[in-house]
């Protein structure tokens, strides 16, 4: 019976098309990751390239001041980007994947941007992600909204509810038909992504996996519940794709409205303005007030000689520390605003299946709001780092010859960590149950309707 | 005419006795209101969080004690974004542009801090602005309202009814497009008197002509592409045999145009035409500057002639003597050889983006969304040209501001001083005042008729197209 079910369904052009449109969609979607995973990796090679070089030359120029040196040298972080980000670029496009920062202050040098073309951003990614969340759905609407009130309204169904002994066994083939025709669509798709992304198949993979289908049987689950209503195919089609409209579109929006206006971001500002302030006033301060602030930071430099009259690295290097330190507190301040932005939008995403699964995938994906704070938390490591490497050598004057300066490659950063945790499918569970339970409870109340 | 009238006002009476309609209509009205308020309670927020630290940026420049000119050109200052009235109406690429840029000497900065880079990825869905319910949700309200017009009076067989009456095809197209105007009318009108009244009380009647020009422009041409929704949905409605086939035909349209398309037509146009890197595009900058000369090495030819002919024109035979500071003067041509070089490299690099972008803008002329998307952002000032003008007075500000700054040097300063610290070679603080503060001026709406020319021409051009098919249609359809 399942079998001459699925026959009539595949036999059928609109659900070749629908398929087909899938099918390419999807494909053109993993060149376009795969494009992108190119793209970061030409801008690591370029980045690489171009330290070295600046490093080679500053150093042929200032051969007998390391001081000055450090001043112009600049050191490379690399956020690096798993295969998998291709699946689900989200903000990777808006934020910097590379860090390049010198030994100076580093809240200055921090939240510079990449090269981007707004309305790139502004229109979005054609990528994997936006054609699950986005097309897939429509796709299992054009399947299954009239998916019994087409046969009712051409009154095929009464003939197909009296060969059978129970209705609601039909309907169930009906829609399982549908259901496995699409998931292997994705299977297929998911499985391409392999060769054509080189990912491999670890936690995260199964995980963006088990979230996917997870998402899609929602979306059955919301054409099963509609479908229960027993209403015409005009009505179930309106319905159908206004809950879309609403989950994909005006949901999502309005949130994102109240977030904006509810969170705005004034510290980053702030922060700003005091590192500069920070740093800069100390040119007109005593010099030993900077120092004794510097030496509380660092005690461990205490026994350097102190300056006193004149221009000397380690003043000058003492009165950038100030920047940071001084501002200190507003960085913190905004790093606690952006990680309250992702905590309140993920807890509200737990009532919006689209926008969980876009920053589920996202987080999977290593291109959320969440690892761009792990790696500006891996770029102050790294800066620190650097700093404490060579605060020393400058202060001691030493010569710029005896370091190896071919040693400074650029360093990754990679935030690997994913737990396959149920807090993923909750969400996504609750809502194809209560549309499963919703659906059965109608279908097996109104018999007599059909 | 009054055939047109009378099937128009027959269809605007029924759509409202349907309750789906009437709900739907409801719902967008509300949905108005909250874009309306969010729209404008951001617009103040960013507006007053701006002000104020431009403010404090300024009064931070100002309290600079007497010091050493140079010190102050890297003291720098900062400019703020601000957001243009209109974009309470249209937030258009606001949300991706940053809000600050740091201004100082040798350097160009990025503008740093836009609403993107704080996001958690749901932005990606999406805004809700008055300008995107007008662009998107209008004209799927248009096709869920106009579907049936033509196709349910043909399945119920009125069709053949009205045709026999001697109401012609032409009158009929017309008569239900003017219903479906008038049923979107109810929504359209508020929303202009709302938008009319809320930039009254954003700028405290203190409205320039060119706002009222652009805000009048709006209203037209949101007014027209409204206008080809209707017309669309009806010429769709006419040559459905059923409603059921009309109504999925539409969707799939809205669809392509407001969903697919777009995305389609950027990813297209991104994949072609590359952005450099960051690394490289700095690192290009470099080669080029260096080439020019290289202040840093002591043989360079460029800066050795400039110093020999100095020499040379002041008769006096080491630079200590000149009659101003030379490392100011080294300074200032530095300053202007690098920013030259670096605005050739930031022309290419916009050079490369609009390309990138041909493809979204000629897409108009298939996709009437991308049209008004285009001029409705233009308008409103929230587009890549408003935000490139912003960034071009930033950066000539930057560039006065490390000028004046290698001025003073040399006016002022001796040739004796070695480096720019310590209290003997200083400059009073009333020269920090000389400098004068950053305001940003509001481009010209004659530059949104140069950029968005290639728009206005697909509105003309859909116009034609709508008024041509109709015709056609008129001569060649059937009742059945």
């Amino acid at each position: 019976m399942t079998r001459l079910v699925f026959h009539n369904f595949i036999r059928s052009n609109s659900v070749k098309i629908g398929l087909l449109f899938l099918l390419l969609t999807g494909i053109i979607s993993l060149f376009i990751g795969k494009q992108f995973l190119e793209k970061q990796k030409q801008n690591i090679i370029e980045t690489d390239v171009y330290q070295k070089e600046q490093i080679s030359r500053n150093v042929e120029f200032h051969k007998d001041d390391i001081g000055l040196l450090l001043y112009y040298l600049k050191f490379s972080l690399v956020n690096k980007t798993p295969e998998i980000t291709g699946l689900s670029i989200g903000q990777r496009d808006v934020n910097a994947s590379i860090k390049s920062v010198s030994i100076l202050g580093l809240e200055g040098q921090k939240y510079d941007t990449e090269l981007n073309n707004p309305y790139n951003l502004l229109l979005g990614n054609l990528d994997f992600s936006f054609v699950l969340i986005f097309l897939f759905p429509l796709v299992i609407i054009a399947f299954t909204f009239n998916i019994i009130s087409e046969e009712k309204e051409s009154g095929t169904w009464r003939i197909v509810s009296v060969q059978s002994k129970t209705s609601f066994k039909i309907i169930l083939q009906l829609f399982l038909v549908r259901f496995l025709s699409i998931l292997g669509v994705f299977l297929l798709i998911f499985f391409l992504a392999i060769p054509i992304l080189n990912i491999p198949i670890n936690a995260s993979f199964w995980g963006f996996m088990g979230m996917s289908i997870g998402y899609i049987l929602v979306w059955f689950g919301i054409c099963f519940g509609v479908a229960s209503l027993h209403k015409n195919s005009n009505f179930n089609a309106v319905i159908l794709f206004s809950i879309w409209i609403f989950l994909i579109i005006i949901l999502p929006a309005t949130v994102n409205n109240y977030l904006v206006s509810t969170y705005p971001v004034p510290e980053a500002l702030e922060t700003t303005l005091q590192q500069r302030k920070g740093y800069h006033e100390k040119w007109d301060m005593d010099k030993k007030t900077t120092m004794d602030k510097f030496f509380a930071h660092y005690p461990q430099f205490k026994n350097f000689p102190k300056p006193e009259n004149g221009f000397n690295w380690l003043w000058y290097y003492a009165m950038q520390q100030m920047g940071d330190d001084e501002s200190a507190q507003y960085a913190k301040e905004l790093q606690e605003k952006l990680e309250q932005r992702t905590m309140v939008s993920s807890n509200i995403a737990r009532f919006i299946p689209t926008l969980h699964m876009q920053i589920q995938l996202n987080e999977i994906a290593k291109s959320g709001l969440k690892n761009q704070l792990n790696f500006l938390e891996a770029t102050n490591k790294f800066h620190e780092k650097n700093r404490l490497y060579f605060y020393p050598k400058i202060f001691k004057s030493e010569s710029v010859e005896s370091e190896n300066w071919k040693a400074f490659q650029i360093e990754n950063f990679s935030d690997e960590k994913f737990s396959n945790s149920m807090g993923l499918y909750v969400p996504l569970l609750v809502f194809i149950l209560f549309f499963g339970v919703f659906g059965w409870f109608n279908f097996n109340k109104n018999k007599g309707l059909v | 005419m009054s055939y047109e009238i009378l099937t128009a006002k027959l269809f605007w009476k029924t759509a409202f006795k349907n309750k789906a309609v009437f709900l739907l209509t409801l719902f967008i009205g509300v949905l108005l209101v909250y874009a309306a308020y969010t729209g404008w309670s951001n617009f103040k927020t960013q507006n007053e969080i701006r002000t104020k630290y431009q403010a404090e940026a300024r009064k931070d420049w100002l309290s600079n004690p007497d010091k050493h000119p140079h010190r102050m050109a890297h003291y720098g200052h900062f400019a703020f974004r601000p957001k243009a009235p209109l974009s309470v109406f249209d937030f258009g690429m606001e949300s991706f542009f940053g809000s600050m840029i740091f201004l100082e000497a040798h350097k160009q900065n990025t503008v740093n801090f836009s609403e993107a880079s704080f996001s958690t990825g749901m932005l990606r869905f999406g805004e809700i602005s008055i300008a995107m319910i007008l662009q998107v949700l209008l004209p799927l309200l248009i096709f869920f309202i106009g579907f049936g017009a033509i196709a349910t009076e043909r399945q119920n067989g009125t069709l053949k009814i009205l045709l026999s009456q001697g109401l012609t095809w032409r009158s009929l197209i017309l008569g239900k497009s003017l219903g479906i105007i008038a049923v979107v009318m109810t929504l359209f009108v508020p929303i202009v008197l709302t938008m009319i009244g809320l930039c009254f009380i954003l700028q405290e009647s203190d409205f320039s002509k060119d706002e009222i020009f652009r805000l009048f422009l709006i209203i037209v041409f949101y007014f027209i592409y409204l206008g080809i929704f209707c017309v669309v949905a009806v010429l769709i409605s006419a040559v459905s045999k059923t409603s059921k086939t009309a109504l999925t035909s539409l969707i799939g349209i809205w669809l392509f145009f407001t969903i697919i398309l777009p995305r389609a037509s950027q990813a297209l146009g991104s994949s072609i035409y590359e952005t450099p890197s960051k690394a490289k595009f700095t690192s290009a900058i470099h080669k080029d500057v260096l080439q020019f000369g290289d202040s840093h090495n002591p043989n360079d030819p460029y800066y050795k002639k400039l110093k020999d002919s100095l020499l040379a024109v002041y008769k006096v035979d080491s630079l200590k003597k000149l009659p101003f500071n030379y490392s100011g003067y080294q300074m200032r041509e530095g300053e202007k050889i690098s920013a030259n070089i670096y605005n050739q490299h930031y022309d290419q690099l916009l050079n490369i983006y609009e390309k990138q972008n041909s493809f979204s803008k000629a897409m108009a002329f298939v996709n009437p969304f991308m049209a008004i998307k285009n001029i409705s952002m233009a308008l409103s000032s929230t587009d890549f040209a408003s935000f490139t003008d912003f960034q071009k007075q930033a950066e000539k500000y930057r560039y006065h501001l490390a000028q004046e700054m290698n001025e003073l040097q040399m006016k002022y300063i001796s040739n004796d001083a070695e480096g720019s610290s310590g209290k003997k070679h200083i400059l009073d603080k009333k020269h920090w005042e000389e400098v004068e503060e950053f305001e940003y001026k509001p481009s010209n709406i004659s530059l949104v008729f140069k950029n968005e020319l290639i728009s206005f021409f697909a509105f003309a051009f859909w116009i034609v197209l709508l008024v041509f098919f109709s015709n056609k249609l008129s001569k060649t359809l059937k009742a059945i």
